[in-house]
């Protein structure tokens, strides 16, 4: 098995609400390694989206360490959180989240303007990336000009332009119907197979049984990890109390 | 996390590449956002929101525009007051009737103040025979005089008074002289002209021409001995349009009152050679005045004693205290704008809290999303400074042709509105910046 890409030991979450601590994750454990294509499960407060939070290092988890190509990014502040995740992190939103006042190559341009590459690197990077999504040749346009599943594809070209170490979508299809979801899935599927490291967050059975693992949170807690050629059970050693 | 931010090495998409083929992994990178696409993030979302970013400027530009235009027109009035002041040289001492604690001109004559000054007065001056003065002229002055030569007649103002009107008041000659000591005793009919009155009543004639001919006034025929120099209208008489002739002509044939049995004048004006004796002579006189009018207390003095310089200094201090009154005026509007500013800030940040939070999911660190927003107020209240200082200069060009007073171009007001604009813009799109730097990027993701 290739390397892991990111690595989960025993992440915890709490919220204060008043005076009680709510734990919205209670204790994760699992790997990413290089090239896989996962699948991240559950229904709504599992932890899902906490989760996602904290492995696209929007925010940093309670308790616990998160190992991000080798490098320990549970406790940063808001600076290298910013620069970890531009250099890292590739987000593709449920609802697209293109900027509307700039045209397609500007909006695939945006991160690695934050990185502060020189204009024209920042083009012809863009440019590579928006060809790559099969949509340079609309590059002038702007977002309000295309239809949704163009639009999650520039975002998915916008992801990609840092050449992030994980690719990280949110409920990727959850705005696009089925024919247009499934393009997307094949984008995603095409990218993994040239080596891409792709986690989607998602409620969706048929999404997560295209990929080749499924991990299912519940409660705060890992449900089950299966991989395709496996079903194990997690054994849990969380503090919390073990899976259902 | 040094090490992190350097270029990643590629590890994914292993596509072989030829050695010349662009990999941007391997071009530099500052790790920071650069100030000219900041300016163009800035530049971008106020081109948006066109209008309501000049309505957001609007309070700028209409508070510099205030404070140029004040500060402007203040500044030509100011320096209108000072041409007229130092025409009348800044080393006259003005003797008049009444007490003194009005600040008007010279020349300008109080109604109903009884005269108290006589021609004995002027001439007790002259028998000092003071080396430090350089000359003394008694006036008395007669308004919108009927003036004719032949055929053709015009207003002139009448003037009594010695030949010293020459050198008190700047007023020479072009051609002929002055009259005479002698010409005064005589009561002689002779007159000094100005060049507007050989204008009107004598056309195309030369102004030496014009000399030894007659003019008219009140039916008295006077023999032109002089025509004076053609001078800018300064003081609130026409110069050019005066007629200078003998005192003592003068209150025989145009005007006379007496007080204790003396011919009265309006005013008896005394040049004082070196401005250094100016405070000196000037109290001397009062000493003088004050033995000659028999008064023992200066609250009793009938007459007071002015002083060009301290008067032009009172005057332009006036004006300066008025035009910072009203440019303080003016930047109390401009600190509104400022407000206008951050108001729409606010606005601004909540409306874009999910670009905001989309910006900062790729990698916008809380400074970058500072400096947008910081930017974007300067730009606005800048934009704005510079618009006002173009309206406000328009309107202190008109506003100063308007009134007839000079047109001058303050560069420091300009230069400190337009600091000020910028001040407002960072003073108030400070706190609307930081917020939008600080909103947590799970929270504004999620916001609708």
């Amino acid at each position: 098995m290739s390397s892991a890409v990111l690595s989960l030991k025993n992440i915890k979450k709490a919220y204060v609400m008043g005076e009680t601590e709510f734990w919205a994750l209670k204790g994760v454990s699992f790997d990413i390694h290089e090239g896989e294509m996962v699948a991240l499960m559950g229904p709504s407060g599992s932890g899902k989206s906490t989760l996602m939070n904290i492995i696209g290092i929007l925010d940093n988890p309670t308790e616990g360490d998160y190992i991000l190509r080798g490098e320990n990014v549970s406790d940063l502040d808001e600076f290298d959180r910013a620069e970890i995740r531009n250099a890292y992190i590739g987000f593709v939103f449920q609802a697209f989240h293109l900027l509307p006042r700039l045209n397609l190559l500007e909006n695939v341009e945006v991160p690695l303007t934050y990185a502060g590459y020189a204009p024209w690197v920042r083009r012809e990077r863009a440019m590579d990336m928006l060809n790559r999504v099969g949509l340079a040749d609309k590059w002038r346009n702007l977002p309000s000009q295309i239809s949704g599943g163009q639009k999650q594809r520039v975002a998915v070209a916008r992801a990609l332009a840092m050449n992030p170490a994980l690719l990280l979508a949110d409920e990727p299809t959850g705005n696009l119907d089925t024919q247009t979801g499934n393009e997307i899935m094949g984008l995603f599927h095409s990218l993994n197979d040239e080596g891409v490291t792709v986690l989607i967050v998602t409620h969706e059975a048929e999404i997560a049984q295209q990929t080749k693992r499924s991990i299912r949170l519940r409660d705060g807690l890992l449900e089950s990890d299966r991989g395709h050629e496996q079903q194990r059970p997690i054994l849990h050693e969380a503090v919390f109390g073990g899976a259902p | 996390m040094s090490d992190m931010s350097k270029p990643i090495p590629l590890n994914t998409m292993k596509t072989e590449a030829p050695d010349n083929a662009f990999r941007f992994e391997d071009e530099p990178r500052s790790g920071r956002l650069g100030f000219l696409e900041i300016l163009k993030i800035a530049w971008r979302s106020i081109r948006a929101n066109m209008l309501r970013s000049i309505l957001t400027a609007l309070g700028v530009i209409i508070g510099v525009a205030a404070v140029v235009a004040l500060v402007s027109v203040g500044n030509g009035v100011r320096q209108n007051v000072t041409n007229r002041f130092s025409s009348f040289g800044t080393n006259l001492l003005t003797i008049q009737s009444g007490q003194s604690g009005f600040g008007g001109p010279p020349g300008l004559v109080r109604g109903g103040a009884t005269q108290t000054l006589t021609l004995a007065d002027a001439e007790a001056l002259r028998d000092l025979k003071d080396t430090r003065i350089e000359g003394i002229a008694p006036a008395s002055q007669s308004n919108g005089q009927q003036v004719k030569a032949g055929s053709n007649n015009t207003t002139a103002t009448v003037i009594g008074s010695w030949p010293d009107y020459e050198v008190v008041q700047n007023a020479e000659v072009q051609a002929g002289t002055y009259f005479t000591t002698d010409d005064v005793d005589k009561r002689r009919r002779v007159a000094v002209i100005g060049n507007d009155i050989v204008t009107e009543l004598f056309p195309e004639a030369e102004a030496s021409s014009v000399l030894g001919q007659s003019v008219k006034i009140s039916n008295v025929s006077y023999d032109i001995v002089g025509v004076l120099k053609e001078q800018a209208t300064a003081g609130f008489n026409d110069p050019n349009t005066n007629i200078i002739i003998p005192i003592s002509t003068f209150s025989q044939r145009l005007e006379r009152s007496e007080y204790k049995g003396e011919p009265t004048v309006r005013t008896i004006t005394v040049k004082v050679a070196d401005a250094r004796d100016v405070s000196a002579v000037e109290a001397d006189l009062t000493t003088l005045m004050a033995n000659l009018h028999e008064k023992t207390s200066s609250d009793d003095y009938d007459f007071n004693i002015r002083n060009q310089a301290s008067q032009l200094e009172s005057v332009t201090a006036v004006f300066s205290t008025l035009t910072l009154f009203l440019g303080a005026i003016a930047g109390i509007s401009l600190l509104v704008g400022g407000i206008g500013i951050m108001n729409i800030m606010l606005v601004s940040v909540t409306e874009r809290t999910r670009e905001i939070g989309v910006r900062k999911a790729l990698g916008a660190k809380p400074r970058d999303i500072l400096s947008q927003f910081l930017l974007e107020a300067i730009v606005l209240s800048c934009a704005g400074g510079l618009i006002g200082i173009g309206i406000g200069m328009v309107i202190a060009y008109f506003s100063t042709s308007a009134l007839s007073v000079p047109f001058v171009v303050s560069i420091p007001s300009m230069v400190l509105a337009f600091a000020f604009s910028a001040a407002v813009g960072i003073f108030f799109g400070f706190y609307p910046a930081r917020r939008a730097a600080k909103l947590d990027p799970v929270d504004s993701l999620r916001y609708e």
